[in-house]
């Protein structure tokens, strides 16, 4: 005999985890109509897609998407490594002395922008950095203010900096006290135990970080529209040339009325889709490392 | 670094502010030509595409989480766990391709032509969606996309509530639906926190709703027709703004707005976790 109790507790379980399907449905529709419409582009243009320029608009060739692939990549080496410098600096100062005036301060900073919008950090970065380097003459690419890798490496920063920042501090924190109150009391300075404990502890976490770190770089599109020039008939040669980046080509070739431009647009979201998934597939199997130890 | 950035903001907006004072934000007008302009659709665009997008994804997201922390066990808690984390950190623009090919076609025919043949008086369905680009479009799709964010604020918080509340749910014998009602009830402030949160992340989103809202500039209850979000305006607008007088200011202006908006909403929001977690759980 069903009781009403019971009949509502397993409708409820239907309601759920109907919802929750439906919640998960978006990404797998995503990931297959990414492949399904990205693959042909790519198959078609073959590997020219990684080391050809751009077709335009009218042209029959597909080209390729190789200024945004070089930009990408040189924007993510630039501002990576500063991100994760100074991401693991400030959450060592903040877990390190958790109550002093000026780590209550960098965390509401880190917090608050962490909420900027990624588009105003872009504009910010434009109206100094850009028009900086635009008033110098040596370094003017055009009349009108272009980008630079500088300023788009530089608002990645900015974007990057508190996410990296959120995950260093969270695997930190996650250091069991007892490990550090063993290494103070075999007469260990504070620094030694940071730098021989604690980061040893979490060696395999601060991997982790980095690689989300460079994911969230590598997908980052809002905070290079002013910021990196939008380049895309060659490669940069200085820090103050214009640059393109994969999600930037996606962009605009996306919203263009051009069906060249699509098809383009399509193979870059495939390939930026792709390493995303190795990032993401690396990362796990770090972490899975981490539990067995 | 943060004042750095506001001030900076704040110094490229003087110059629209002076001259346009609070009328800046009490017209609907983009008409560079003769130096007119009126920035409130877009904010107005801007909240309602939030709140859609936050309804959505309490929707989607509540469930989700209950569904990892209550019904799945092992392998299967691991494997959604880490979709869920896959789709938090995916690029947005390919949310925004695969958004504006896919999910807008699908919500005009399916869900928007239905309610505007069934409910044309309701003034929010009363315009015919020709495009499918529109502000409920956006808003779902921001939804979807913020589902990973606030699905995992709020599964942190339903697993942080002591082991002592659940017992005592089951003690008095309560089905598991019972218990989840009064554990969800204990949860409510850090679930209010959690939509905070995703609204205030849904306020500055630029590339999905760039893609899918329709860049239009007007004022319309409608939800169906196509508007504009203060980020999609700058992100069409701000690269050619610099031809014109004010232009670029007025977008600054309005950007201003919402980063201001956003901020106090997050930290806000972060202040309500803290307070609810040194109430409950500890």
């Amino acid at each position: 005999m069903y009781s009403w109790r019971r009949i509502r507790d397993r409708l409820f379980e239907l309601a759920v985890f109907g919802v929750a399907i439906l919640a998960l449905t978006p990404i797998f529709h995503l990931i297959i109509v990414v492949f399904i419409d990205g693959l042909p582009t790519i198959l078609e243009a073959g590997l020219e897609f990684f080391v050809d320029l751009p077709p335009t608009p009218l042209s029959r060739r597909l080209g390729g998407i190789a200024p945004s692939l070089v930009g990408t990549f040189l924007m993510t080496l630039i501002s990576l490594p500063v991100t994760i410098v100074l991401g693991l600096f400030t959450a060592i100062l903040v877990t390190e002395f958790p109550k002093s005036r000026l780590s209550i301060l960098v965390d509401t900073v880190a917090k608050s922008l962490s909420s900027v919008p990624t588009i105003a950090v872009s504009m910010a970065m434009f109206s100094l950095v850009v028009m900086l380097v635009n008033t110098i003459p040596e370094l003017r690419v055009s009349l009108n203010p272009a980008g630079s890798v500088l300023a788009g490496s530089l608002a990645l920063v900015i974007i990057a900096l508190p996410f990296s920042y959120t995950y260093f501090s969270t695997f930190l924190r996650s250091v069991p006290a007892t490990y550090k109150e063993a290494a103070y009391s075999i007469g260990m300075s504070r620094w030694a135990v940071i730098v021989k404990v604690v980061i040893l502890v979490v060696k395999k976490s601060i991997i982790v970080a980095v690689l989300m770190t460079m994911a969230r770089i590598m997908g980052e599109t809002a905070a290079l529209l002013f910021t990196a020039g939008r380049y895309r008939s060659g490669v940069p040669t200085s820090i103050f040339d214009p640059v393109d980046a994969i999600p930037l080509l996606i962009f605009d070739y996306m919203l263009s009325p051009f069906e060249v431009w699509h098809k383009v647009a399509w193979g870059a979201t495939l390939v930026l889709l792709l390493f995303y998934m190795l990032i993401f597939f690396v990362a796990k199997v770090v972490v899975k490392e981490v539990k067995l130890v | 670094m943060l004042l750095f950035l506001i001030s900076i903001l704040l110094f490229n907006s003087i110059e629209s502010l002076s001259a346009y004072g609070l009328s800046l934000f009490a017209k609907t007008v983009w008409d560079p030509e003769n130096g007119v302009y009126g920035v409130l659709g877009p904010i107005l665009g801007t909240l309602i595409t939030s709140l859609i997008s936050v309804s959505v994804s309490l929707v989607l997201s509540l469930s989700l989480a209950i569904t990892i922390a209550e019904y799945l066990k092992g392998y299967s808690k691991k494997i959604i766990s880490s979709i869920v984390e896959f789709m938090g950190g995916l690029p947005t623009i390919i949310y925004a391709v695969w958004a504006s090919e896919y999910l807008v076609p699908f919500l005009k025919n399916n869900i928007m032509e239905p309610l505007h043949a069934l409910l044309p008086f309701i003034p929010l369905f009363s315009c015919k969606p020709i495009t499918g680009f529109s502000t409920f479009a956006a808003g779902v799709a921001l939804g979807i996309s913020t589902v990973p964010y606030v699905a995992s604020i709020i599964l942190e918080a339903y697993e942080n509530i002591p082991l002592t509340y659940r017992e005592a749910c089951y003690g008095i014998g309560a089905t598991k639906y019972e218990a989840i009602k009064i554990l969800l009830s204990l949860t409510k402030p850090a679930i209010i926190a959690a939509l905070i949160l995703g609204f205030a992340r849904s306020l500055g989103e630029t590339t999905i709703v760039a893609f899918t809202i329709g860049n239009s500039m007007t004022l319309t209850p409608c939800l169906f027709a196509p508007s504009y979000t203060v980020s999609a305006l700058v992100a069409s607008q701000f690269a050619n703004a610099f031809l014109y007088q004010h232009a670029e200011s007025v977008l600054y202006a309005s950007m201003l707005v919402t980063t201001l908006t956003s901020i106090i909403l997050s930290l806000y929001a972060s202040k309500l976790i803290v307070d609810w977690r040194s109430r409950v759980v500890v």
